[in-house]
């Protein structure tokens, strides 16, 4: 179970970087997951450089393969990001949207 | 004053699936004693790299655990640097001996990889990076991924470029007795693999391994021996999205920048090393890094066999480096040394370099947060 | 009402994934035009595994903040209704405000009452302005709807969030409420027993004792109240559980098409239960003119209807945001796709 301390404390982190644009400076699509992540393969996985100079590492979602590319335009999104399993607290982080 | 290896060993590496740490260790440490001729009466601290006991094997406190395994009442400390624990033991052993405090001192690398499945392996592996990384769901191959297509972007880099550099360790595996993977493969083999994080393959990622190594350091003149002329270590960002340029590991320019220094040579000095190759793209940028060929350029020139045994200078991981020869990553760091050791004193067999003076060992931590730079000369 | 209580900005949220009614009924073996023809859906908005009711509020909460160029700090009280919350105990509406940055003087609540959370939520914050404890506040409908396998709720139960950010501020509301009315009894048409995954319903009992009674009931309630006649809005909303319903119950209360096709999301999205009402409504307010008159009427099975007599204030901005463009943005998904996120992480 995860820590509902650490889930609180990273609150603020997270907020901070909702709703910002930026691009994508590198992407991959993860085919063998590590533990935890088993049923959300394949996933893609991106390093983004926010408007504000912040670089991110982030899951890319709701992606077409043309939006695969570096310089694609991003916009921060509020998703789930890890399992809690059945009774932890749900961790609330940021993900990565293409920009039309 | 000199430090100077006296001895050094590996166990064979692979999925040893009845080895228990304690028994490669002992098996490592046997070695050494006989090799160096020194009883373990003359030892004065070890130095254990490991990484992942505490997270998959609930165990930390190694140094007294081994110290234990040995019958020693030594100092004992377990150093962790992820992929470069023992590669930064081996340094704060050199220091602990040039301080002039310790004579001898015992190098211990170690990892049991196969005693849980590969996905939760690969889940505390990320212990190495960062906790966005591991929010993620970000692997250590996604990792590398993200450097190779950077890579591949700014500078042209082909998939089939970095598959060679996999044919290659593959090649000198084949004639490394301890080496994980002794089979030859081809280009279309490495290709042909199954994805595992886009656009890296099966083929360009090293495997999980058990393996054992270690090292006797020691202040003692050794004039037919081998020497440290080189210990360098640098450090950079955790996580690989805070780093300035995905394209090269700046751990790695600055680290061994200063080892150049300290020994006061060039890379062209430089007859053999063993780079940390941990996916193929790796030692293509590590080659870039380390100044042996410039930004850019590396890809094509291992493409051209420049950096293969019988063809190339420096002749690079001819352990099989750590795709074929296996990635204990505990134990990575003191292979690396003991296969640069071995050359210097003429005693790699089939994959001996001639002449080779000069070898460099260049083992890292995370996807570049940490990079420890050895030469080691023949004196 | 005594106050001037009204509509200072609003927000919508509809996940990206859709689910054609035809593909569900292929798995099942059944007619796709049977069901469209007699459940009058041809598609559903799905969310991704990633998504739940939380992430869906904050969603449509931002786009209400951002629309109308509202500080979080002036939010007095978050109150978020919805029939899948994620959590039985710990408020929705307090995560969703953490990550809007709202400050810590606010009352957050969480509602349910099946489909008519959202419109509750609404009559709450206007209660609270009207009574002056507070002067602006969030209400959120947001839903994640689950359906049993081959279940008729299958082809309708569906997932969006829409947000209304309530003031006192007549100068720049864009709409006010001139009336509320609420009824509600115990009727058992359709529930979910707590630590149970997927909603049970009483099949056709779910029609005239329970939707159709209290609408009609809440409707008459509100048209006596308010003293106005059908003829006298521009615009009307009803819950919409499929297409069938709203038509027939608009028509029966004396509306017509005309009225009613601007807020009959039902056809493009689905139900999306506690967001069916509200997202009806803003899709009129994307079009509705200045003097314009809404009629709302929700529906919350156990059952209940609240009533809303809207009348529009400012003519609307021509918006990327307005919900027929939105619901532009979307992929079809494969029955297995579906099945794949609902195994929510």
């Amino acid at each position: 179970m995860l820590s509902p301390v650490k889930i609180w404390r990273n609150q603020k982190k997270i907020r901070s970087l909702l709703n910002k644009n930026g691009e994508i400076l590198s992407f991959t699509k993860v085919y063998v997951p590590p533990a935890g992540f088993e049923a959300q393969a394949p996933y893609v996985v991106a390093v983004a450089k926010l408007d504000d100079k912040t670089r991110i590492i982030a899951q890319l979602v709701e992606w077409e393969d043309q939006d695969l590319k570096i310089g694609k335009k991003v916009h921060t999104i509020l998703r789930r990001t890890k399992d809690p399993g059945i009774e932890g607290i749900i961790p609330y982080g940021i993900k990565l949207k293409p920009l039309d | 004053m000199n430090v100077s290896i006296l001895a050094g060993a590996t166990t064979k590496f692979g999925e040893l699936w009845s080895a228990s740490p304690r028994r490669m260790v002992r098996e490592v440490v046997d070695l050494v004693r006989a090799q160096s001729g020194l009883s373990l009466a003359k030892i004065d601290g070890i130095f254990v790299g490991n990484m992942l006991s505490s997270s998959l094997g609930n165990q930390d406190h190694l140094g007294a655990f081994f110290a234990e395994e040995l019958g020693l009442n030594v100092p004992a400390v377990k150093v962790e640097a992820a992929c470069a624990s023992v590669g930064m033991a081996v340094h704060l052993a050199f220091l602990s001996v040039l301080s002039g405090r310790y004579k001898n001192v015992l190098v211990i690398g170690i990892e049991k990889m196969t005693d849980f499945k590969p996905e939760t392996v690969n889940n505390a592996l990320m212990g190495a990076g960062s906790d966005p990384e591991r929010e993620a769901g970000a692997t250590f191959p996604a990792l590398y991924a993200l450097i190779a297509r950077a890579h591949m972007e700014k500078y042209g880099t082909r998939e089939m470029e970095m598959a060679q550099v996999s044919v290659k360790n593959h090649y000198h595996a084949s004639l490394n007795s301890h080496a994980q993977f002794t089979r030859l493969i081809t280009l279309e083999d490495v290709l042909k693999s199954p994805l595992v994080a886009s656009p890296l393959k099966i083929l360009d990622c090293s495997p999980l391994t058990d393996g054992a190594a270690a090292l006797i350091l020691s202040s003692a003149n050794d004039k037919k021996g081998v020497s440290f002329v080189a210990s360098a270590v640098a450090t950079d960002t955790l996580g690989l999205s805070q780093r300035q340029d995905l394209t090269s590991l700046k751990a790695a320019r600055l680290a061994s920048r200063q080892a150049y220094t300290q020994a006061k040579v060039t890379p062209n000095d430089i007859d053999v090393a063993e780079v940390h190759d941990c996916f193929t793209i790796a030692e293509i940028i590590a080659m870039e890094d380390l100044g042996f060929f410039k930004k850019g350029e590396a890809a094509a020139a291992i493409f051209a066999k420049k950096t293969w045994l019988g063809s190339g200078r420096p002749v690079v991981n001819t352990s099989g480096g750590l795709k074929a020869a296996g990635h204990p990553v505990g134990a990575t760091g003191v292979k690396q040394v003991v296969e640069i050791f071995n050359q210097l004193t003429a005693k790699a067999g089939k994959k001996q370099v001639k002449n080779a003076r000069i070898g460099l060992t260049h083992n890292v931590g995370g996807s570049g947060a940490t990079c420890v730079i050895h030469i080691l000369k023949r004196n | 009402m005594t106050a001037n209580i009204g509509i200072l900005s609003y927000g919508i949220y509809i996940p990206y994934y859709r689910l054609k009614t035809a593909e569900i009924a292929h798995v099942w073996g059944k007619k796709s035009e049977d069901i469209t023809s007699s459940l009058g859906i041809s598609e559903k908005s799905v969310a991704a595994f990633d998504e739940d009711s939380v992430t869906l509020a904050f969603e449509a909460a931002s786009d209400a903040l951002i629309r109308g160029n509202i500080s979080p700090s002036d939010i007095q009280a978050i109150l978020v209704g919805s029939e899948s919350h994620p959590y039985a105990v710990n408020p929705t509406s307090t995560i969703v405000g953490e990550f809007l940055g709202v400050s810590s003087k606010y009352l957050a609540m969480d509602l349910e009452f099946a489909c008519k959370a959202g419109t509750s939520a609404m009559i709450a914050v206007a209660g609270l302005i009207s009574s002056k404890l507070i002067n602006t506040g969030l209400i959120i409908g947001s839903d994640c709807a689950q359906a049993k396998p081959h279940d008729i709720l299958e082809y309708s139960a569906s997932s969006a969030a829409c947000a209304y950010i309530l003031s006192d501020n007549s100068s720049d509301n864009l709409a006010q409420i001139l009336e509320v009315t609420s009824v509600s009894s115990d009727t058992p048409d359709f529930w979910r027993r707590d630590g149970v995954r997927f909603p049970s319903h009483g099949g056709r009992f779910t029609g005239e004792p329970a939707y159709f009674y209290h609408v009609e009931l809440a409707a008459r309630y509100l048209l006596e109240k308010s003293g106005l006649k059908p003829s006298d809005f521009k615009y009307c909303v009803f819950h919409m559980p499929n297409g069938k319903f709203p038509r027939l119950v608009a028509k029966r209360l004396g509306f017509t098409e005309s009225q009613q096709r601007p807020s009959l999301i039902v056809d493009s999205i689905g139900n999306p239960y506690s967001a069916s009402s509200l997202l009806g409504l803003s899709a009129v307010l994307d079009i509705a003119q200045k003097g314009d008159l809404v009629f709302v009427v929700s529906y919350g099975s156990g059952a209940g209807s609240d009533g809303l007599v809207i009348k529009v204030n400012k003519n609307p901005l021509k918006s990327a945001r307005n919900f027929n463009l939105r619901v532009l943005q979307k992929k079809y998904i494969s029955y297995i796709d579906y099945l794949k996120f609902a195994t929510r992480i």
